[in-house]
């Protein structure tokens, strides 16, 4: 049995191979839920699903797609809000 | 609708939102722009015509294009030169050992010099002496006593 900490599901179970060459059982924190566009709510791609601790460390081009409205819109919303902009 | 000359905005990619000028017709599906963006070859699809044409000549030069889209009231940053950039890191220690080395004077071996460095033996030599002599006679004279 694990310890009664380790009994909920609210931590996730990973398999961590050890140098012994045995894979042992960790408990990790989940990872926070996939970031989705602003307008129409698919999944953004190009933006990765890390906890904050490790998303510091990353440079900001690793983070968002180089275009405006990067990491908040995905590409096909954001042709429709310049094309609507250009328009105007 | 995508002559040369055309004013379009760019919708796809890092240059999206920006202006540029159709330079050449490449393709049914490709043309060459040049403006706010960089210059390169462009799908139709990630563009968005205006209803403006400039007058340039096929491949006009990027001091061209600016120039006629400063006319426009458009303004574009000017592309700097690429300079020979000199590496932020830290150089290695070896390097700048080196360096001191060449810019220090090299030592010459002269007659002068080494009839210097004979005297100042000696005289450390003699200064040295006595002390030693005292050391031994009061060895003596407890092993006397």
């Amino acid at each position: 049995m694990p310890a009664p900490r380790y009994r909920s599901r609210s931590l996730r179970r990973v398999f961590v191979r050890v140098p012994s060459g045995k894979s042992v059982l960790h408990y990790r924190k989940r990872k926070p839920s996939k970031p989705t566009c602003g307008s129409c709510g698919t999944i953004l791609k190009g933006v990765p699903r890390e906890r904050p601790f490790k998303m510091q460390n990353m440079p900001k081009t690793f983070k968002r797609p180089e275009r405006p409205y990067g990491g908040v819109l995905c590409s096909k919303c954001t042709r429709v809000k310049i094309k609507a902009m250009t328009r105007q | 609708m995508f002559e040369i000359g055309r004013l379009c905005v760019k919708i796809a990619g890092r240059d999206a939102g920006k202006k540029c000028v159709v330079i050449d017709v490449l393709d049914n599906n490709f043309v060459l722009i040049d403006g706010q963006t960089r210059r390169r070859k462009c799908n139709l699809r990630h563009l968005e015509p205006l209803d403006k044409i400039i007058i340039l000549t096929k491949n006009a030069s990027n001091d061209e294009v600016i120039r006629a889209l400063k006319e426009e009231s458009i303004e574009c940053e000017e592309k700097k030169e690429a300079k020979h950039k000199q590496s932020q890191r830290p150089t290695k220690k070896k390097a700048v050992n080196k360096k001191l080395e060449e810019a220090k004077p090299k030592k010459v071996k002269t007659k002068e010099a080494k009839e210097t460095k004979k005297e100042n033996t000696e005289t450390v030599e003699k200064a040295e002496k006595p002390e030693t002599k005292k050391k031994s006679v009061k060895k003596e004279q407890k092993s006397v006593e």
